[in-house]
C-alpha cells in the first residue's frame, strides 16, 4: 500500500515538474507577453506586426 | 574618463595612447583597445545583450559601482533638465515592489543634500527629482538610490518596457511554481485530512509532512521571495509595511510545520504555500490593471519616433531623436512621424493630427506651421527646423503631465496614507495579543493559526489600493480622450463642482471672429482699418488677427507701429508718426478722455474703436460665431445640475446676446481679467465650488482663482503648465466627459474605500476569534484586491460616458 502510494506520489511530481517546465520554457518564449494582441491580429493590415491592436480613434 | 584610468571597454585592460581605438556606440563614446575589442563590443551591445558587461563582473544582487560602469557622470548629464528650481532627473527605479518602497526611496532621497524634491510614480517606477547642480549631481543622486539595495536606471522609453517585461515574466514563473507545488501540497493534505478522520500509518503520515515540507519549502522561499526580501526590507528600514504582514505570516506558519515535522504535531504548509499563492495571484492581476492603466501615457511617448534625419548641407544622417537640437534641419518622408516639434520650412503637405489633438481630419501644413512630434506627415515630403528637443515636446510634456498627475496625492488619498502608518503595527500587536490570548484560553482553537490569519487579513492591500488606482485608471482614460488632469485632488475637486464660469472668446465662441461692419467718423473705411492693424499687427489676440487679416485682404498698406503697449481686456496703446493710438473697448478710450459719439446701430457686436491721440477716429464691428456644440454642451451641464455664468471682457450688449441661446444663470460682460478673478473669488465665497473655463492668456488670474481652471488649447502650450485641467481639443463636448468622468471616479473611490474598510473591519475580528482560517483570509484578502483594482478599471471604460454627449 505505501510501496504504490509512494511512486505514485512521485510519478505525479514527475509529471507536475514535467507541465513545470513547459510552463516555465513559455514564459521564457513571451507565449504570454500579450495575451490581448493575438485576438486582434487577424484583422489588422499587413503593416501592423507590432501585434499590438490598432490604435483607435476616439471621433 | 581620464586618460590615465583609461580601460578598454570590451576587455577591460589598460590602453596606451597609441593603440586607442574609439568608437561611438548607442550615442556613448567609448574607447577600446585594438579593433577585434570594438568589433567584439558592437556584435554583443547590436544583439541586445550589454547584460554581459554587468554580469562578467560577477555581480549577484547589486554590487557597490555595477551602475557606475554602465552610467558615467557625463552620460548621466544627458537626462539632466533644466527646471525653473534648478534641474530634474527622471530615472526608473528597479526592485520596487510595494507603496512602502516609493515611501522609504522618497524620503531617503529627499534627505540627500541638495535635492529639493523626489516624487516616485508606484504605477510605472519612475523617479523625478528636482536638485540643485551646484550642490549635487545625477551620478550622486544615483548612488544614493543604489546603496539602498535599488537599482536605477535612466529613462528611455525602451528601457522602461523591457524592465516591466521582465519583472512580469518573473511575477509569472514565481506564480506558475507557486501554483504548480500548492496544487501538489494540496493532495497531500487530502490525504493527512483524511487520515485525520479515519485513522493513518504513523509512518505513511511522517512520509507525507516529509513531501510537504520538500514542496512547500520552494513555494515559500522562491515564490515568497518578494515578500520576504520586502518585509526584510521594512523592517530595516523601520517602516513597517503590507510585505512585512505576509511575510511573517508565511514564515510564522512555514517555521512552526516544520518544527512539527520533525517534533511531531499538526502541519499547516498548505496555509503558507496558500498564501504565497494567492497574494502572487492577486499582484498578477494588479500588475496586470496598472499596465493597462499606463498604456495611455506610453502610446503617448511610442508614438514619436525614435530616430530623425537631418540634414547637414546636402548630407543627411540619421540620428536618434535625443541628439535633435532646436534649429536643426530634418527631412521628413510621407508616412513617417516628426520625431521633434517643429516648424515647416520646404514643403507642404497634410498632417494626421489625430493622436495628439484628437483632431479627426488631417490638417494642411504650409511653411511657417507648426507641427508636433508624434504627429503623422501624411502626403508629401517636407524640410523641418526643429523647435523644441525631444524631451521638451509637446507630446513628452503632455506625458510628464499625465504622469505627474498620477503621482499626485488626492486629499483623500493622503488620510488613508495616514490611517495605514498606524494601521501595520497595530495589526502586529493584535496578532501577538490573539496568539497569547488562545495560548492561555487552550481550546481546540490554534492559537498560531489565528494570528496568523490576523496578520493576514489585515493587509491593507485593498485600501492602499482604492485611491490610486480609480486616479490612475481615470486620468488615463481622460487622457486617452484629450482631457488631462493636473492631479487625483484635481479630479476630486471636478466632481463636486457646482459652478461653471466661462470665457467668451475662444470658449463658447470659435475665436475666429470676422470683420462685420467698419464705421469711420472721418475718412475712408480702409484708413480707418489700416490705422487699427498698425497697432494690432503684433498682437495674438483673435480680434487684433481678425483685423489684421482683413486689412491684408484689402491690401493695405500699414507699417508696424512702435512701442506698442498691451492692457489686457481693454486694448492697444502704440506711438506712431501721426500721434499716439489708441485702439481697444469703449470703456478704455472713454478712460483716456476722448469722447465718443453715441451710436445706435452698434447693439451686439464687438466693438473695436480707434483713437489718434484725442480725435475719435471711428469703431469697428467684429462677430464671432458660437461653437456649434455650445447650446448641447451646455444644455448637459445644466442638466448635470451645474449653475453657469459667463465672463467676458467685451461689452455687456455683445455678452447678452450670446447668452440669449445659452443657458446660463448669469451674464457679464464688460469684464477686465482682474474682475473675473474678483468675480470668481466671490462666487466662492458663498460656498460654490468653481470651475473656470477659459483660453489661458488672459484668463490666467480668473483660472488660479478657481478651483479649477480649465484650458481649452488645439495643440498649442499656452495653458499647459498653468492650468489644472486641459482639453487638448477645442471642443466643450471634452468638458461635459471631464466631468461625468470626475464624478464617476469620485463614486469609485467611494466605493473602494468603503469595501476596503468595511472587509478590514468585518474580517479582523472574525479572524482574532479563531473563526476564519488563514487560507481562507488569503483568498478573501486577494480577492477584496482584486474587487477594487477590478472596480477601478470599470472607469476606463468607453461606453461609461453616456453617448449623447458626444456632439460632433
Amino acid at each position: 500500500m505505501l510501496q504504490s502510494t509512494l511512486i505514485l506520489i512521485i510519478l505525479s511530481l514527475f509529471i507536475g515538474a514535467a507541465v513545470w517546465l513547459v510552463f516555465i520554457w513559455a514564459v521564457k518564449r513571451g507565449e504570454f507577453d500579450d495575451i490581448e494582441g493575438p485576438k486582434h491580429r487577424m484583422l489588422d493590415e499587413d503593416d501592423a506586426r507590432s501585434g499590438k491592436p490598432n490604435r483607435r480613434r476616439d471621433s | 574618463m581620464t586618460p590615465d584610468s583609461m580601460v578598454c571597454a570590451h576587455c577591460g585592460l589598460s590602453i596606451t595612447a597609441t593603440e586607442r581605438v574609439r568608437g561611438r556606440i548607442a550615442g556613448i563614446d567609448q574607447d577600446f583597445c585594438c579593433q577585434g575589442c570594438r568589433g567584439a563590443f558592437l556584435i554583443l551591445t547590436d544583439a541586445g545583450l550589454d547584460d554581459f558587461y554587468r554580469r562578467r563582473e560577477g555581480e549577484i544582487g547589486l554590487p557597490a559601482g555595477a551602475y557606475e560602469n554602465a552610467y558615467g557622470e557625463d552620460y548621466l548629464a544627458n537626462f539632466v533638465r533644466p527646471d525653473p528650481d534648478g534641474a530634474q532627473l527622471c530615472f526608473i527605479v528597479d526592485g520596487i515592489r510595494c507603496a512602502a518602497c516609493v515611501w522609504v526611496l522618497e524620503k531617503l532621497l529627499g534627505r540627500c543634500d541638495g535635492v529639493l524634491e523626489a516624487r516616485l510614480n508606484y504605477g510605472n517606477h519612475r523617479a523625478r527629482v528636482k536638485f540643485d547642480p551646484t550642490r549635487t549631481s545625477a551620478a550622486r543622486i544615483f548612488s544614493a538610490v543604489a546603496r539602498i539595495g535599488y537599482l536605477p536606471r535612466p529613462l528611455s522609453v525602451d528601457q522602461g518596457e523591457e524592465r516591466a517585461e521582465r519583472e512580469r515574466r518573473a511575477l509569472l514563473i514565481r506564480f506558475g511554481t507557486a501554483l504548480f507545488l500548492s496544487m501538489q501540497l494540496m493532495g497531500y493534505s487530502l490525504a493527512l485530512y483524511a487520515g485525520y478522520f479515519q485513522g493513518m500509518d504513523a509512518q505513511a503520515k511522517q512520509i507525507f509532512h516529509y513531501f510537504s515540507a520538500a514542496v512547500a519549502t520552494p513555494v515559500v522561499f522562491y515564490s515568497g521571495a518578494p515578500f520576504l526580501q520586502g518585509g526584510w526590507r521594512n523592517l530595516r528600514n523601520g517602516v513597517p509595511g503590507m510585505d512585512l504582514l505576509i511575510a511573517m505570516g508565511v514564515l510564522a506558519a512555514y517555521g512552526t510545520s516544520l518544527y512539527a515535522t520533525f517534533a511531531g504535531g499538526e502541519v499547516y504548509f498548505d496555509t503558507a504555500a496558500m498564501i504565497v499563492t494567492l497574494i502572487l495571484a492577486g499582484r498578477l492581476f494588479e500588475g496586470a490593471a496598472r499596465r493597462r492603466a499606463a498604456a495611455g501615457i506610453d502610446l503617448l511617448l511610442r508614438l514619436a519616433p525614435q530616430t530623425a534625419r537631418r540634414l547637414l548641407g546636402e548630407q543627411r544622417e540619421e540620428i536618434s531623436a535625443s541628439q535633435v537640437r532646436c534649429g536643426d534641419l530634418l527631412e521628413v518622408r510621407p508616412g513617417e512621424r516628426f520625431a521633434v516639434d517643429a516648424q515647416v520650412v520646404g514643403g507642404e503637405t497634410e498632417v494626421d493630427e489625430a493622436p495628439v489633438t484628437g483632431e479627426p481630419l488631417p490638417v494642411w501644413r504650409r511653411p511657417g506651421d507648426q507641427v508636433a512630434a508624434g504627429t503623422l506627415n501624411l502626403s508629401a515630403l517636407v524640410r523641418v527646423r526643429a523647435t523644441a528637443t525631444a524631451a521638451n515636446s509637446f507630446i513628452a510634456r503632455v506625458a510628464q503631465l499625465v504622469e505627474e498627475a498620477q503621482m499626485r496625492r488626492a486629499p483623500i488619498q493622503r488620510l488613508v496614507d495616514r490611517i495605514c502608518a498606524l494601521f501595520v503595527p497595530a495589526v502586529m500587536v493584535l496578532a501577538l495579543a490573539t496568539f497569547l490570548f488562545w495560548s492561555w484560553r487552550a481550546t481546540e482553537i490554534s492559537p498560531l493559526l489565528a494570528a496568523v490569519a490576523v496578520l493576514v487579513i489585515a493587509c491593507p492591500c485593498a485600501l492602499g489600493l482604492a485611491t490610486p488606482m480609480a486616479v490612475l485608471v481615470a486620468t488615463g482614460a481622460a487622457a486617452r480622450r484629450g482631457i488631462l488632469f493636473r492631479g487625483g485632488d484635481i479630479l476630486e475637486m471636478t466632481g463636486r463642482l457646482t459652478l461653471v464660469a466661462f470665457d467668451k472668446t475662444g470658449t463658447l465662441t470659435l475665436g475666429r471672429p470676422r470683420l462685420t461692419d467698419v464705421y469711420p467718423a472721418h475718412g475712408s473705411v480702409d484708413e480707418l482699418l489700416a490705422l487699427a492693424a498698425q497697432a494690432e499687427c503684433g498682437s495674438s489676440h483673435p480680434l487684433a488677427q481678425a483685423l489684421v487679416a482683413e486689412a491684408r485682404r484689402r491690401r493695405l498698406d500699414f507699417t508696424p507701429a512702435q512701442n506698442v503697449r498691451t492692457l489686457p481686456g481693454r486694448g492697444l496703446e502704440a506711438t506712431t508718426p501721426q500721434g499716439s493710438l489708441r485702439v481697444g473697448s469703449e470703456a478704455f478710450l472713454r478712460q483716456a478722455g476722448i469722447d465718443i459719439p453715441p451710436s445706435t446701430a452698434l447693439e451686439g457686436a464687438t466693438q473695436v474703436h480707434v483713437a489718434l491721440d484725442a480725435d475719435y477716429q471711428g469703431v469697428i464691428l467684429l462677430e464671432d460665431a458660437l461653437r456649434p456644440e455650445a447650446a448641447a454642451c451646455l444644455q448637459q451641464l445644466h442638466t448635470l445640475g451645474l449653475s453657469q455664468a459667463l465672463l467676458t471682457g467685451d461689452s455687456p450688449q455683445a455678452a447678452q446676446r450670446l447668452a440669449a441661446k445659452l443657458p446660463l444663470s448669469s451674464v457679464h460682460g464688460g469684464l477686465s481679467p482682474a474682475d473675473k478673478a474678483a468675480w470668481i473669488t466671490a462666487a466662492r465665497a458663498e460656498r460654490e465650488r468653481v470651475l473656470m473655463v477659459g483660453d489661458g492668456i488672459n484668463d490666467a488670474p480668473a483660472l488660479a482663482a478657481a478651483q479649477v481652471g480649465c484650458a481649452m488649447v488645439g495643440g498649442t502650450d499656452i495653458a499647459l503648465e498653468n492650468s489644472d485641467l486641459v482639453l487638448t481639443r477645442p471642443d466643450l463636448g471634452r468638458l461635459v466627459e471631464a466631468l461625468l468622468l470626475a464624478r464617476r471616479a469620485r463614486i469609485l473611490i467611494r466605493q473602494n474605500l468603503l469595501w476596503a474598510f468595511a472587509y478590514n473591519l468585518l474580517a479582523l475580528p472574525l479572524a482574532a476569534a479563531g473563526q476564519l482560517a488563514p487560507v481562507h483570509a488569503a483568498a478573501a484578502m486577494a480577492l477584496s484586491s482584486i474587487c477594487v483594482v477590478g472596480n477601478s478599471l470599470r472607469l476606463g471604460r468607453k461606453e461609461l460616458l453616456r453617448p449623447e454627449i458626444r456632439v460632433n
